[in-house]
C-alpha cells in the first residue's frame, strides 16, 4: 500500500492508519525540530503539534507532492513559531571566529566511533541553526535541493549557496575546534 | 568529471559522518500523538447525513407551485361558471392571473434565498 492510499484510508475515517506516518517520520521530524528548538522537550512538543496539524489538514495535502516534504514543512513552521527563531539571520561570523580561537589550543586526537559521533553532534549544535538544518535535510534524508526549498521556503539557488557554506563551515569547525580531519571510517 | 566525482565522494563521506546525528524519537511520542488525535476525534461531534438539498428544493417547489396552480384552477373554474367563457380571455382576468403567478414566484424566490442564507450560515 502506498502513501496516497494510506492518506485516503485516514481521510475515509480510519484515524489509526495515521500511525504509519507517525512511525515512519517521527525520527526525522524530531531531528528537524531539535535543530531549530535546541532542546528535546520543545522538539517533542513541536513534533506532536505538527503531526496533529498534519492530521487535521490532511485534506489539503496534494498527492502530487511527497508526504514527507509536506510534513517537514509543517514541522519547520511549527518549530519556528514555537521557538520564535529567526532561522536565516544567524551568528555565522561569531561561530567561525570562536572556532578559530579554540583552534589555537586544539590537540591532535585519535578518534574512535563514539568520539566522532560526539564531536559531530557537538559541532552541529554549535553551528547556526539554519546551516545545521540544511545539512540535516540534505544528508540525512537525501532530500534534493528542490524539496529543501519547499520545506524551508527559500529559493533553490539560495539553498544551494547556503548548503555550500554550511558544508564549508562544518568542515572548518571540526578542523578548528578539534584540530582533526574527520574521515568516514 | 573529476570534480563531480570528488563532490560525490565528499557527499558520501558527509552523509556517513552526519548519519550519527539523527535523533530517535522517544518511545512514547507516537503514543502521545495518536492519543491526542483519537481524543480530538472523539470530541468532534459526528456529522449526520447531509440533508438532501436537491430533494428539498423539488419538494418546496412542488408544494408552492402546486398551491399556485390549485388557486388558479379554482379561480378559472369559478369565473367560468359565474361569468362565462368570454371573461376568461379578458385583459382584467389575465392581469389577475399574472399577478397571482408573480406573487407565488416572489414567495418562491424569498424561500430559496432564505435556504441559501441558512446553508451558508451552517457551513461557517
Amino acid at each position: 500500500m502506498n502513501e496516497n492510499q494510506r492518506v485516503q484510508q485516514v481521510l475515509s475515517g480510519n484515524s489509526s492508519a495515521f500511525a504509519y506516518f507517525v512511525e515512519a517520520y517521527q525520527d526525522m521530524a524530531i531531528t528537524i525540530a531539535h535543530r531549530i528548538c535546541g532542546n528535546m522537550q520543545d522538539a517533542e512538543d513541536v513534533v506532536q503539534e505538527s503531526f496533529v496539524k498534519a492530521y487535521r489538514n490532511l485534506r489539503s495535502f496534494r498527492s502530487d507532492s511527497k508526504f514527507s516534504t509536506w510534513l517537514y514543512r509543517i514541522v519547520y513552521n511549527t518549530a519556528i513559531t514555537h521557538s520564535k527563531t529567526q532561522m536565516w539571520i544567524g551568528s555565522r561570523e561569531t561561530v567561525v571566529e570562536e572556532a578559530s580561537q579554540v583552534a589555537d589550543n586544539a590537540l591532535e586526537i585519535n578518534m574512535d566511533e563514539m568520539e566522532r559521533k560526539e564531536i559531530v553532534s557537538e559541532v552541529m549544535q554549535r553551528m547556526p541553526k539554519g546551516d545545521a538544518l540544511l545539512l540535516t535535510l540534505y544528508y540525512l534524508e537525501d532530500n534534493p535541493v528542490k524539496e529543501i526549498a519547499k520545506i524551508t521556503g527559500l529559493n533553490e539557488p539560495n539553498v544551494k549557496v547556503k548548503l555550500f557554506r554550511a558544508r564549508k563551515l562544518f568542515k572548518e569547525m571540526v578542523v578548528s575546534n578539534y584540530g582533526i580531519q574527520i574521515t568516514g571510517s | 568529471m573529476l570534480e563531480t566525482y570528488n563532490q560525490h565522494k565528499e557527499d558520501e563521506q558527509m552523509r556517513k559522518i552526519l548519519s550519527s546525528t539523527k535523533i530517535n524519537a522517544s518511545e512514547n511520542l507516537k503514543y502521545r500523538i495518536m492519543r491526542q488525535i483519537e481524543t480530538e476525534n472523539a470530541l468532534v461531534p459526528k456529522k449526520g447525513k447531509p440533508i438532501k438539498e436537491s430533494g428539498n428544493v423539488l419538494k418546496e417547489m412542488g408544494s408552492l407551485f402546486g398551491t399556485m396552480y390549485a388557486v388558479l384552477a379554482a379561480m378559472i373554474a369559478g369565473v367560468y361558471f359565474l361569468f362565462g367563457k368570454e371573461f376568461l380571455l379578458s385583459p382584467q382576468f389575465i392581469g389577475t392571473v399574472i399577478l397571482i403567478a408573480s406573487v407565488f414566484s416572489l414567495l418562491w424566490l424569498i424561500s430559496r434565498l432564505d435556504s441559501y442564507l441558512k446553508e451558508k450560515k451552517r457551513i461557517h
